[in-house]
């Protein structure tokens, strides 16, 4: 009998389902190996088809995006139980994503932003909307939205991460080959390599082993040469404080990486690694100098914990406006 | 194995003891995670309590010990040798300080008390994640190099010669002695310079276990402490050392006549020449570049007459690698070019001299053969000292040399002796340094002898003109200047670094001061070594300095090298070093300029950055700027400072 | 009630800084008993995430103690502390963390008085701060309905 497996999507744009259909023919071997019970994205599969099943029945849930509702964390926790081994796919549901950006927000304000005061709103009065609504043909419930993003690690234990935004044909194939061969690493291991992504870019050759640089500087306001490195023109890369596995596609494609496989030691906080090189290769004395620098740095915190908030130490110690 | 810790809490005597609860603070240690025993001790680090605490240790079978007691700096090796002596690695120890941090300067028991506890609590967090590093040796060569054969060379070269290593002697020019065997006499006791060192040029010179090079240089350096290969340059002499005699012949038989920089260029030497009577080694030697056969005459004046066949025009410069385990830097100083200020008339005026050319001028191997006189060829009746000359301006030297004062002091004992002593002797200066021993009365010397000293906001701010066959001054005084008529003017001019350094420098990787000489270890604490193990620096290489400055300094970089470059055993590693896992290192070169010892270096094949451990003193900069975990500081990983900072705030 | 009592860590470098604490130890000057000490061997070893990790466990400020300019033991060790500091310092502005929780001095083993003038200044002004980690977010409520 195939191995049963679900996919589900908590606080996700869709990235992530999109990369598994990006394996392209391989998804057909897929879908041969395994039986698919439950995919609410792409199949007609019902929350009641997961209760159904016995504890352990599945052999893998595939969980991606972040936790921001209590639907999601009841589901999280529902697949947990079913499935023997969980693997959260994408940075959402790895380190908190993009949606872990809210973080910097309470919820009230964002409810108020989205529904009151954001300038495309079109309602002569606006309306938030609430949890329960009754109706003249019955309740009407909406999810409860959490105070704060949580990672899926955050809600119930999970096995293995496949990092990245999303994560790339490659790194999904080798998981899945290393899945079905049964030869895993340790329980809590991020399925990419550990080298940082310096290592496979191809502008390494070319970065300098100090940064000549005064100020820092946003994509647009200077040109990158296909061979140059970003860090060295004053373009912030987090390259150095993350995890490769992805191919440098963005690098190729002339942008900066932007950090979404997460640093390469999980446990590391990705924006206080990404800091510490960058100050480090930065050859000045002068107080002053170093400080009109990191002036010149708008937004430290969104750029260095772009996919990773949830998961930083600046979360953790709730360090947050 | 699960992990057993043992937690020691020092009452040291009254100083712990009687500040805070220390039975409280033991049995707060006995509950903590992975703590299997908790004991008090009066005094354990006298030799009682260090045999108890082995026991301890052995009977209780300790994984791991905290010892709560007085500050690391203090103790931390006395108790890891008592692990060492229990059979436990001294690494699996962690100091705990409550007495310096608590007992001292909390007046509040109980407070006292609270803060050794969390303190007691990342000391235990903390230990048990420590490695059990192992000590570490390397095979390395006791052999050592000395670069530059002056005063400072020659002292370190016969330190350790005469402790059974082996020297190879470098010095650049055909002869030895430096700078000081051109000068006559040498302050403040006027001592004779030449007389002085030559016993230790002749031990040099036939010392079995030295091997002077001269006309050697320094080409290519690699490798690290224990382990240099430097490849050395021999220029050719083309004069062979066994045959000549040093009769001269071939000197006066050639006809090319260029300035002796020998005789700082007041006098001519040939291009077949001994750089001045009595150099050693006295041998000949082609100055190619000046001789006739390197535009390719096929002149053969010199050979013709070489009673010995001493000369060898085929002769071609030989390189050879030398290995060695240390090397010493000692290639002293140049003067400042005095053209560089035209107002003082050096290279414009005639009798406008600097120290080095004065210094030819009264000694007997000079152009003059001690005689003083002008290039008028008349002895000088008054001389001009200007101090300072390039010295203590943001413009050319912004430092004080420490010897020009003495020089121009000298100077005028010498020109009483040798002129006449009745030479009217004028020191235009700012200010006076006479700080070393016996110095001063040197200077007492020139206020009896009637030297007028006549001061001056800036010396390097007179003017010279030529007039009368001598020179005038104009000096600057409050309120106008003084107009001042001498035979000769000598300039006092700033001792800068030697023009081989900065390549030197470069090549051995030591760093360069803001003011262009070798750059010390630290600057009151380790001023000979480099922050490149196994290279050191003595003499003006270093900064200017007298001949007994520079032997001290010989002597100290040479008792460095005896102390940590041991004959016949391998050299010990630190525990504390830097490592870069190879797995994990994925080559974005964060670390690679940060490391003041050059400990780090980049394996392009492999894209990955390698600690040399041998070199790594463990500050922990490149683990700091790691942004993953392949570059790991040992005894202070973030694991283990993790650890510490949640014990400390738990 | 009793009063607020900061949590401060301090992370000094073996050289300098930490020899300056005990000489003040030495001299058995009180100080606040706030402080607490993590000893590394030099300044250049503290990076963002050491900091951020005080932070996290409770600390109310955190202060870096290296050699001054120039004479660190390990040459410049505390250059390189420096423009991490920087760096943080920023970061923390942008999060709201106010100016003060967060030093770096410069103190020689020589500057024992000096060492308790700085943990005094930054315990009096964490103290006037107040406790970095207030409830700033509210509490989850139980999810409205177990459907399960």
């Amino acid at each position: 009998m195939k191995p049963k497996v679900a996919f589900y999507w908590c606080s996700s744009c869709g990235g992530c389902e999109e990369a598994i259909i990006d394996l392209n023919e391989d998804i057909l071997k897929v879908v041969e190996a395994v039986d698919i019970v439950f995919w609410p994205v792409a199949m007609d599969t019902k929350y009641a088809d997961v209760e159904r099943l016995a504890d352990g029945e599945l052999a893998v849930a595939f969980i991606n995006g972040a936790v921001r509702m209590d639907e999601q964390e009841e589901i999280a926790k529902l697949l947990r139980r079913k499935a023997q081994v969980v693997i959260a796919v994408g940075s959402c549901a790895h380190m908190g994503g993009i949606p872990g950006l809210a973080n910097f927000f309470d919820r009230e304000s964002i409810l108020r932003r989205a529904y009151q005061e954001v300038p495309s709103l079109a309602d002569a009065q606006p309306v938030t909307p609430s949890e329960t609504t009754r109706t003249e043909h019955g309740t009407l419930t909406l999810p409860r939205f959490w105070e704060r993003v949580k990672r899926l690690g955050d809600v119930i234990d999970v096995d293995y991460f496949l990092p990245g935004c999303p994560p790339m044909p490659d790194t999904i194939r080798d998981a899945l080959a290393a899945l079905l061969s049964g030869k895993l690493p340790p329980k809590g291991s991020v399925l990419s390599p550990s080298k940082n992504l310096c290592h496979g870019c191809p502008r390494l050759p070319n970065k300098p082993e100090t940064l000549a640089i005064d100020r820092i500087r946003r994509i647009h306001e200077v040109e990158v040469g296909p061979d140059e490195c970003f860090l060295a023109k004053g373009v912030i890369c987090i390259g150095p404080a993350t995890r490769s596995g992805c191919g440098e596609r963005c690098l190729h494609a002339n942008m900066p990486c932007r950090g979404c496989y997460g640093p390469s030691d999980d446990k590391s906080d990705q924006g206080g690694a990404l800091l510490s090189s960058l100050a480090s290769m930065i050859d000045m004395k002068d107080a002053d100098k170093i400080d009109s620098l990191f002036k010149s740095f708008a937004d430290i915190p969104g750029t260095v914990y772009r996919f990773s908030l949830p998961a930083s130490l600046v979360q953790k110690g709730n360090l947050l406006p | 194995m699960k992990p057993k810790i043992g937690v020691f809490v020092c009452e040291c005597g009254p100083n712990i003891g009687e500040r805070l609860d220390v039975p409280e603070l033991v049995k707060f240690a006995q509950g903590l995670d992975g703590v299997g025993f908790a004991r008090s001790h009066r005094l354990p680090c006298c030799s009682d309590g260090k045999k108890e605490m082995v026991e301890d240790i052995k009977a209780q079978q300790l994984t791991h010990v905290v010892v709560a007691g007085c500050s690391p700096r203090d103790h931390e090796a006395t108790f890891m040798e008592v692990c060492r002596e229990a059979g436990l690695n001294p690494h699996l120890f962690q100091m705990v300080n409550i007495r310096e941090h608590c007992a001292w300067v909390i007046p509040d028991r109980q407070e006292a008390t609270e803060k050794a506890k969390a303190l007691v609590r990342a000391g235990v967090r903390r230990v048990v994640l420590h490695e059990a590093l192992e000590d570490r040796t390397i095979d390395c060569v006791s052999d050592v190099m000395v670069v530059g054969a002056g005063p400072a060379g020659m002292e370190a070269a016969l330190v350790l010669a005469h402790k059974g290593r082996h020297v190879t002697l470098l010095e650049k020019s055909p002869v030895i002695g430096g700078h000081a065997v051109r000068y006559e006499d040498l302050f403040p006791a006027m001592e004779c310079a030449a007389c002085m060192l030559e016993p230790k040029m002749e031990e040099v010179l036939h010392r079995h276990n030295i091997t002077l090079l001269t006309c050697a240089e320094v080409e290519d350096v690699v490798g690290f402490f224990g382990n240099f290969t430097v490849k050395v340059r021999r220029h050719a002499r083309r004069v062979d050392p066994a045959a000549c005699i040093w009769c001269e012949e071939c000197s006066k038989a050639c006809p090319v006549s260029v300035p002796n920089e020998f005789h700082e260029g007041l006098a001519p030497r040939k291009a077949i020449y001994l750089p001045y009577p009595g150099a050693l080694p006295n041998i000949a030697a082609i100055d190619y570049p000046n001789c006739l056969r390197s535009g390719g005459q096929d002149c053969h004046a010199c050979a013709d007459v070489c009673p010995f066949a001493a000369i060898h025009y085929d002769e071609t410069d030989v390189v050879t690698d030398v290995h060695v385990g240390s090397v010493v830097l000692a290639v002293g100083f140049d003067l400042f070019d005095c053209r560089q200020i035209p107002n003082l008339g050096y290279g414009r005026i005639a009798e406008v001299y600097n120290n080095l050319e004065f210094e030819r001028l009264l000694s007997v191997t000079g152009p003059s053969e001690g005689k003083l006189v002008m290039k008028n060829g008349q002895t000088p009746r008054s001389v001009a000292f200007v101090h300072c000359v390039g010295s203590r301006t943001p413009r050319f030297a912004p430092y004080c040399s420490g010897l020009c004062c003495m020089d121009a002091f000298k100077f005028s004992h010498l020109a009483r002796k040798k002129a006449s002593k009745d030479i009217q002797c004028f020191d235009i200066y700012r200010d006076l340094v006479a700080a070393g021993k016996g110095y001063h009365g040197l200077l007492d010397e020139q206020l009896a002898e009637g030297t007028e000293f006549i001061r001056t906001r800036d010396p390097n701010q007179v003017t010279v003109e030529a007039a009368n066959g001598g020179c005038q001054l104009t000096i600057p005084q409050e309120g106008g200047s003084r107009k001042l008529s001498v035979d000769m003017v000598v300039l006092a001019a700033a001792v800068r670094p030697s023009a081989d350094a900065a390549k030197l420098a470069q090549l051995f990787g030591v760093s360069i001061d803001a003011d262009g000489f070798f750059s010390e270890e630290h600057g009151r604490l380790a001023p000979v070594s480099t922050t490149i193990g196994g290279v050191f620096i003595a003499g003006c290489a270093q900064g200017p300095k007298d001949v007994q400055a520079s032997v001290a300094q010989a002597d100290a970089a040479a008792g460095k090298i005896l102390g940590t470059l041991l004959q016949g055993e391998k050299l010990p590693l630190p525990a504390i070093t830097a490592h870069a896992d190879a797995e994990l290192c994925g080559g974005c070169k964060t670390c690679l300029s940060l490391c003041p010892y050059k400990a780090i270096h980049y394996v392009e094949t492999e894209k990955r950055a390698e600690v040399n451990e041998a070199l790594c003193k463990g500050c922990g900069t490149c683990a700091a700027a790691c942004p993953t975990n392949a570059m790991q500081s040992r005894q202070f990983t973030r694991d283990q400072l993790f650890a510490e900072i949640e014990g400390l705030l738990s | 009630m009793k009063s607020f009592q900061p949590r401060i860590v301090g992370f000094l470098c073996n050289w300098c800084s930490y020899a300056a604490s005990d000489a003040a130890g030495g001299k058995k000057q009180p100080y606040p008993a706030n402080f607490r000490v993590v000893r590394v061997m030099c300044s250049g070893r503290i990076e963002p995430q050491l900091v951020l990790k005080a932070f996290a466990e409770g600390a109310d400020g955190v202060a870096i103690l290296g050699c001054h300019p120039g004479d660190c033991h390990y040459k410049e060790g505390n250059y390189k502390a420096l423009r991490r500091f920087a760096a943080l310092k920023r970061m923390l502005d942008q999060l709201g963390i106010e100016e003060g929780r967060l030093i770096l001095e410069w103190v020689s083993a020589a500057e024992g008085d000096k060492f308790i003038e700085v943990v005094r200044t930054l315990c009096d002004k964490v103290k006037a701060l107040g406790p970095l980690h207030v409830a700033r977010v509210a509490q989850d409520r139980e999810p409205r309905r177990n459907r399960l």
